[in-house]
């Protein structure tokens, strides 16, 4: 087994010494609780074995798991344009073995990541009733082993100590109560492999979808100060340095200081594109919402007609000034999970953004006919 | 289609509507232009004519004076347009019946409704809020009469109770019902025999996977009632009719399987007498729900194909020899689509490439049918998004032809997700509904657009007059009958599955021969009639009808009545043609505690099934003989499958 970690019993005068040539690629310093001891930061990712049957078991966490305090190897990042999942919240983070890395490979490319990588995304909501607590649900990770892409997802027990291995998908209920008081009732979805494939593929093969430069581009307010998060992931040893500084970077698209325009199509880009580009599940449809096509409105469905006639008065996918006409506007604002848009990760209607592509639609001068 | 008025405009009255709030207080309108200030009438449209129901509505009234065609339109050469709609009704207040109606036909969301008046008749013209109260203005314009490229299959508009997702006789009297279904209701409209529908809505409980992707129906368990699958976008739920039919009871597998289900169907793909479920999945490998025979479900999962891209799965004997063979139109991640020939032991074999059907193209759906009448069954693929649609000719030796190019499909640009089969002019040629369309067949492997005519949905009669109906959502559009005949069959499965799910009927008239099958689960989403229908043309007789019964037994009728539904059940034996297994012979009859049979090889698998189609004993034949002491008084078929094939025998017992 390969354990990038030391044995527990390693002599304590060689403590520091080997956690630092086998484990930590951070200077050991920050604050005094912060000090790095090799049992919090041995990560176990043995490819194997993986995917183990706990998350415990990768060791990415240090003291009380649901606390999600990662290791120093494990490193924290945050898309700038999140993917809507019923308003659950996410901690996000990255680890690779020592002595790998990952390389540039295009603005809008994911990043080529090395053999062991691990992608580590946690699911949460705060304000969960009764009791108005922090409800994890579920930890996914994408892995690379043997060059390919691997899912395993592990779902959160009741007492929050422990998350179990389950690729079958399943449901569960949650009641939460968001900071403006509004109380939503959602069977959550935690999904089955074959649903995490659906979106997570190019012509088939598995891959992720947030880690592209355009998306990663950004501050970031790491436990050591707030960083670009490219420049973290160099300076931590994940990211070969020499990427361009020009990156063509999304923008948050609830940043109303932004342009509509662009904060329509950074939505559009995270929520949509991983299934209407090419080789992924809808490229048969005529749209394309990756952040480097849909500037073209052609592309953003404007006055082009929909395929499928499922309301025929919905007469173009963006009619332009028209938003009661278009069916981006209708599938966002439906739950019907034969109509509603996208396909997979939502049961409710994320109310902000379909209110932002009103309004951008409705902007739009000249109508299509 | 010109206006014979419009130079006469400017002369024509021009009118400022007032009085038009309710239907009470239409006002009268005569041909000319006329202004509407805003949609303020408090009286809503209804019933609707067209999509959803809005809170207000402007209401006015027209006697025609001579029979002509008259259009209503909001469109008109220097008036800005306005995003309207408008139903236009016959009938008195109270009692409207819709006519016509249109939202979007003329540019700008404005509407243009064309319509044929009486004489002497008045007319509703209705214009509602749904999309905004403005104001414009409208024309009532007297119009050439319209000379249609072909005959035009009509269909009329009225409400209903339900979104319907099904339409099939759920209470076995012989008439097609409408099913709605939520997640925690089944609403069924039951035809009366008087006409019209009786609404019945029967609690169950709350679903957990709804049908939102695909509906199917027949009977799973064999106890007389329409059992139900669900196919939803993470699994599947089975909703099984309750002994006496009066409610359902939910079955969901062990660890809730994930499915993206796409269409779900039932077969009986073992062909061993009981139905099972089928289901296409997205994004994995299709699944099959195996039944023991006494209705209890496993789930499966392979087997049938391609683990991506499977949408639009239909059972269908493609090369006529009796089993049901696999057809699963494809789309997304793996476009190609798969022909798979049933081995006879439920095995399947992929032929794409051998058969030509191996071109990638994005397609959810393929009708399925003898376009050409010469017994066998053709196929049209259409597309579902920019592609091609690919009819292919049957050439009866388990080959086809391309013959797209030259049929007028070549040139058909409307798509779909659903594509179905179905004679809804009577006129004995298979027509291809699809594509916004109806593509009447002209008897010669070629089709005429009626771009006329309803939307996809469910088919059935669903007014007993021997005309397919349609069900859009909760708009019944009910075909309007010309002089052509018609008959139609209902089968009741015995040895078979007790649906008749994969039967075939072949029917024999002067102008020569027509095939249908049983089917659960065509096109793409809906489930349309278990019932056989056949439009006849002018022909008065038909000479013979043939089933071919899944188990194998063919049952002739000479010389069956038509424009009637005919009951056939399933005779415990071929009637024409002697069975495999000539020398098997089953004695004593009747026979008592044991069963004696000879000419079938040891260690063969048997059953025996009641009247009711239920497999009663399940053994390995031993010494020639089985324990029948347990069954009760009555007749009874043994079945055997050997080398020879499926052999069956009728005994009885005292």
């Amino acid at each position: 087994m390969l354990r990038h970690s030391v044995r527990p019993l390693a002599l304590i005068t060689l403590l520091a010494l080997v956690a630092l040539a086998a484990c930590t690629k951070e200077p050991l310093t920050g604050t005094p609780d912060e000090v790095i001891t090799p049992e919090a930061d041995a990560v176990v990712f043995d490819p194997a074995t993986v995917p183990y049957p706990t998350l415990s078991a990768y060791k990415f966490f240090k003291g009380p798991m649901a606390q999600q305090r990662p290791v120093v190897s494990v490193l924290p990042y945050e898309p700038i344009t999140p993917l809507f999942t019923d308003y659950a919240h996410k901690f996000r983070f990255v680890w690779m073995p020592p002595g790998v890395k990952a390389t540039y490979n295009g603005d809008g490319n994911i990043l080529d990541f090395p053999d062991g990588a691990v992608l580590i995304k946690t699911f949460y909501y705060d304000g969960v009733q009764p009791g108005n607590t922090r409800r994890i649900i579920e930890t996914r990770l994408l892995f690379k082993r043997f060059g390919q892409w691997e899912f395993a997802d592990y779902v959160w027990n009741a007492e929050q100590t422990e998350a179990y291995l389950d690729l079958n998908g399943s449901n569960t209920p949650v009641t939460w109560t968001d900071e403006n008081g509004v109380t939503r009732t959602i069977s959550y979805r935690i999904p089955a492999e074959a649903e995490c494939h659906t979106c997570h593929k190019v012509s088939d093969e598995a891959s992720p979808i947030g880690p592209k430069p355009q998306n990663m581009n950004s501050q970031y307010a790491f436990g050591d100060g707030v960083k670009n998060q490219l420049a973290k992931w160099v300076e931590q040893g994940y990211l070969q340095s020499g990427y361009p500084k020009n990156i063509n970077t999304v923008v948050a698209w609830d940043d109303m200081t932004k342009p509509l325009d662009d904060r329509v199509r950074a939505y559009l880009d995270m929520n949509c594109a991983h299934c209407h580009t090419d080789l992924r599940h809808c490229s048969y449809r005529p749209m394309r919402f990756a952040w480097n096509e849909n500037a073209d409105p052609v592309n953003q469905g404007v006055c082009v007609q929909p395929d499928d006639p499922i309301e025929p008065s919905m007469t173009y996918i963006v009619a332009r000034g028209n938003a009661a006409r278009s069916m981006m506007h209708f599938r966002m604002s439906s739950n019907d999970e034969a109509v509603r848009m996208p396909l997979m990760g939502r049961t409710i209607v994320h109310q902000e953004a379909v209110d932002m592509i009103a309004t951008w639609i409705n902007s739009m001068p000249v109508p299509c006919n | 289609m010109k206006h014979l008025l419009l130079p006469a405009l400017a002369l024509l009255s021009f009118g400022t509507a007032s009085a038009q709030s309710t239907c009470a207080t239409a006002l009268p309108i005569g041909i000319g232009l006329h202004t509407v200030a805003a949609i303020n009438g408090t009286q809503p449209a209804s019933p609707l004519c067209i999509g959803a129901a809005s809170s207000m509505a402007n209401w006015y009234r027209f006697t025609a004076t001579v029979d002509t065609a008259m259009q209503v339109t909001s469109y008109l050469s220097g008036y800005p347009t306005v995003d309207t709609r408008v139903h236009v009704y016959t009938g008195n207040c109270g009692a409207l019946t819709c006519l016509a109606a249109d939202d979007d036909t003329g540019p700008g969301y404005s509407s243009i409704c064309n319509f044929s008046v009486t004489a002497g008749v008045t007319y509703t013209i209705v214009f509602d809020n749904y999309w905004t109260a403005n104001g414009f203005t409208f024309g009532l314009l007297e119009m050439a009469p319209p000379t249609p490229p072909v005959e035009l299959i009509n269909f009329g508009s009225t409400s209903i109770a339900t979104s319907g997702i099904g339409a099939l006789d759920m209470n076995n009297d012989g008439l097609d019902d409408i099913v709605g279904v939520s997640a925690n209701a089944v609403t069924i409209l039951k035809q009366l025999a008087t006409g019209g529908f009786q609404t019945t809505t029967i609690m169950t409980t709350t679903a957990v996977h709804t049908p939102s992707w695909s509906f199917a129906a027949g009977d799973l368990d064999g106890n007389g009632w329409n059992d139900m699958i669900y196919g939803g976008g993470q699994g599947a739920t089975i909703m099984f009719a309750t002994s006496d039919g009066s409610g359902f009871t939910q079955f969901n597998f062990p660890g809730n399987p994930y499915i993206f289900c796409q269409r779900t169907n039932m077969v009986d793909l073992e062909n061993d007498g009981d139905l099972d479920g089928f289901s296409c999945h997205d994004v994995d490998a299709n699944v099959a729900f195996v039944n023991d025979g006494s209705g209890n479900l496993t789930f499966t999962q392979g087997g049938y194909g391609p683990t991506c891209g499977n949408y639009g799965s239909l059972w269908t004997d493609w090369d006529n020899d009796g089993d049901q063979d696999l057809f699963i139109a494809k789309c997304g991640c793996d476009p190609v689509d798969q022909i798979m020939r049933n081995n006879g032991d439920g095995t399947f074999t992929e032929m794409n490439v051998a058969l030509g059907f191996a071109d990638s193209h994005q397609s959810w759906s393929s009708a399925w049918g003898d376009f050409d009448n010469d017994g066998d069954m053709d196929v049209l693929i259409g597309a579902s998004s920019s592609g091609y649609h690919k009819l292919m000719r049957n050439n009866g030796n388990s080959t086809f032809t391309n013959v797209t190019a030259g049929s007028g499909i070549d040139n058909f640009t409307g798509q779909s997700i659903e594509w179905t089969t179905h004679d809804f002019n009577n006129d004995g040629w298979l027509d291809i509904h699809g594509g916004g369309g109806i593509l009447v067949n002209n008897g010669d492997m070629t089709f005429t657009l009626d771009n006329t005519v309803p939307g996809n949905g469910p088919v059935a009669d669903l007014n007993n007059d021997g005309f397919l109906d349609i069900v859009n959502g909760s708009t019944l559009r009910l075909n309007e009958p010309n002089e052509n005949n018609w008959m139609r069959v209902r089968l009741i499965g015995t040895v078979s599955n007790k649906s008749a799910i994969g039967a075939r009927i072949t029917i024999t008239t002067a102008s020569g021969s027509q095939i249908r099958e049983i089917r659960s689960g065509d096109g793409f989403r809906y489930m349309s009639t278990l019932y056989a229908h056949f439009g006849l043309g002018t022909d008065e007789e038909v000479l013979q009808m043939s089933i071919r019964w899944p188990s194998g037994i063919v049952q002739v009728i000479e010389d069956p009545a038509i424009n009637i539904l005919h009951t056939i059940t399933e005779e415990l034996q071929t009637s024409v043609a002697e069975a495999p297994g000539a020398d098997v012979c089953v004695f004593p009859v009747p026979a008592i505690d044991q069963l004696t049979v000879t000419g079938i090889p040891a260690n063969t698998l048997v059953r025996v099934i009641d009247a009711a189609g239920r497999s009663v004993i399940n053994t390995t034949l031993g010494n020639n003989r089985i324990d029948v002491s347990a069954l009760t008084t009555g007749t009874y078929v043994l079945e055997a499958i050997t080398s020879e094939g499926r052999i069956v025998r009728t005994f009885s017992k005292e």
